[in-house]
């Protein structure tokens, strides 16, 4: 199938209806490959600026592989190919030619589940700021704490900040690597399902985290968990079967969605 | 009915496979046990201070100083080289070529050098290095400790190279997502994060590797050739334990044998006690990645 023609079958067929904030990434007939499965089929999408957007949809529709195209970190594995357009700030982070250490540093990412670097909890959160910048131990201590303090975990580890990483609970683990991620000062913070692997009080304070997080980052989270899309995101994304189905403002799609299809998922009919 | 006789049926097919595979790991102890006994009743004649300060020239009065410490300079030669070499090529295997035609073949060539007979690799090291120095120093440096450790180096990097490999290969590669999606570059993320997470398995391979090259005989025939008197010097002949075993255990002294019973039992512990230190290692850095 040509570019033309799957974006011809899907002719904007889900871009963001009345703009609510500033477009930070704007995807444009996006496809991607898994080894020659076809697995997004010409997705369009304009991100709000500091604002959160949920991708929900059934296992295997490829929201997280549209999460995985943001940062590229797909690119790490061979025979994965992304084809279309991801503006961010006028220039397309596909380009062979856009650095992935500069689109790193713009666009953070937090996983499934909590991967801290089998370090102290203090190196955790230096360690990448120091491959970007060079700071003085002063500055550093500053900025460590700064981003503790972001992600809602200065005041529990402030005594215990030489300690290995890995004896945190995984709660403690995951708000470590978002502070890891926004002490880099990205631009935009994905979150693939951030919340997965915790109980409901770690979950609670994530989503709680994410709320305030918002009004410095744009925030793109994909999640299996129907109310947490509700509960925590301006917009929602539905996706099925590597298509945009449907993307609206959050209440919209959880009141009064337009497609049938999104209503039957939203219902709990599928899915 | 039915399903009670199928319980029960199910209860005695445990109890039998329970039963053999108890028997089964029974026979391994058994024979690890009976090899520490029999060494130790053997040598027990020969295990005493003598065994530990005097060398081999004083024949059935001596001990095996001199083989001790050459072993000691020529498993820490072949260590020493095959440990950087290893560590590299492994992390190379397993960060760059992994899933890569280049990076299955030369795994494929590692494992085929893991099973290589210890001999060609000795006779492979008396051509290209005691034959070249004999012929350069006409005569004054032939056999040497340096080679004997080139030749045990040789025996020890497929290992050092497959477990480093292994044991990298089993960080989880969300790690490896986590460390480049903060803008973490390639090199820094093998040798400063996957090096850290999997140390433990990486020290162990090379405890493995010192094990497996402190019995070693046949390589160090060709190559450290042996030497009666004490030297420290790897550009001397050299002897060592393994080598010293075999050639008390041809000769007809009842005396001799004794210490070579006493060197067998002194090997078999210093590889038992590796093996014990490198379970330790993995045991006491187990952090769990999941």
């Amino acid at each position: 199938m040509t570019e033309s023609a799957a974006a011809g079958i899907h002719p904007q067929s889900a871009a963001t209806p009345t703009p609510i904030a500033p477009t930070k990434l704007k995807v444009r007939d996006l496809h991607f490959y898994y080894n020659g499965f076809h697995a997004l089929k010409g997705i369009n999408m304009d991100i709000p600026e500091k604002k959160v957007t949920a991708i929900i949809g059934p296992s295997g529709c490829g929201k997280s592989t549209l999460l995985r195209i943001f940062n590229r970190i797909y690119a790490i594995y061979p025979k994965l190919e992304a084809k279309g357009e991801i503006v961010l700030d006028d220039e397309n982070i596909l380009d062979s030619g856009y650095s992935m250490n500069r689109l790193r540093s713009k666009v953070g990412m937090v996983f499934q589940k909590p991967v801290p670097f089998p370090m102290t909890i203090f190196e955790n959160v230096a360690y990448g700021i120091r491959h970007h910048e060079k700071l003085s131990r002063a500055d550093m201590d500053i900025r460590v704490e700064q981003a503790l303090r972001s992600a809602a975990l200065w005041d529990e580890v402030k005594d215990k900040l030489k300690q290995n990483a890995l004896g945190l609970s995984g709660g403690q683990q995951q708000r470590l690597c978002i502070a890891r991620g926004i002490a880099l000062k990205p631009e935009v913070l994905l979150l693939d399902e951030p919340t997965s692997a915790l109980d409901p009080i770690a979950t609670g304070r994530i989503e709680q985290l994410v709320e305030e997080l918002k009004s410095e980052y744009t925030i793109v989270i994909v999640t299996h968990n129907m109310q947490q899309a509700a509960r925590c995101s301006d917009l929602t994304a539905f996706m099925y079967l590597g298509e945009l189905i449907e993307f609206d403002r959050t209440e919209q799609i959880f009141t009064k969605p337009t497609k049938k299809q999104t209503e039957d998922y939203i219902t709990g009919r599928f899915g | 009915m039915s399903s009670s006789f199928l319980y029960t049926r199910r209860r005695i097919t445990n109890a039998l496979a329970l039963t053999l595979s108890m028997f089964a790991t029974l026979i391994g102890l058994i024979f690890l046990a009976w090899i520490l006994w029999e060494t130790l009743r053997q040598g027990i004649g020969a295990l005493d201070v003598k065994l530990f300060t005097k060398i081999t020239a004083y024949g059935e009065d001596g001990g095996l100083l001199n083989a001790m410490v050459g072993s000691l300079i020529i498993n820490f030669i072949g260590i020493a080289l095959a440990t950087p070499i290893g560590v590299l090529a492994g992390a190379w295997l397993a960060e760059y070529a992994n899933r890569t035609r280049l990076g299955e073949s030369i795994r494929f060539l590692n494992d085929i050098l893991l099973s290589a007979p210890s001999i060609v690799l000795g006779l492979f090291v008396y051509t290209i290095i005691v034959l070249p120095t004999t012929a350069l120093t006409s005569g004054n440096t032939t056999f040497s400790g340096l080679a004997g450790g080139v030749a045990l180096a040789l025996i020890a990097l497929p290992v050092i190279v497959r477990t480093t490999d292994e044991m990298l290969r089993l960080v989880p590669s969300t790690l490896r997502e986590a460390s480049l999606s903060l803008g973490i570059p390639q090199w820094k993320l093998t040798t400063q994060i996957l090096m850290r997470s999997a140390r433990s398995g990486i020290i162990t391979g090379v405890l493995l590797a010192l094990a497996r090259i402190s019995g070693e005989t046949a390589p160090l025939l060709f190559t450290a050739f042996g030497n009666n008197y004490l030297t420290f010097n790897p550009m001397d002949k050299m002897s060592s334990l393994p080598q010293m075993i075999y050639q008390y255990a041809n000769d007809p002294g009842e005396g001799l044998h004794a210490i070579a019973w006493a060197g067998a039992f002194v090997i078999t512990m210093f590889v038992l006690l590796l093996s014990l230190a490198s379970r330790l290692v993995l045991s006491r850095n187990k952090v769990s990645h999941d």
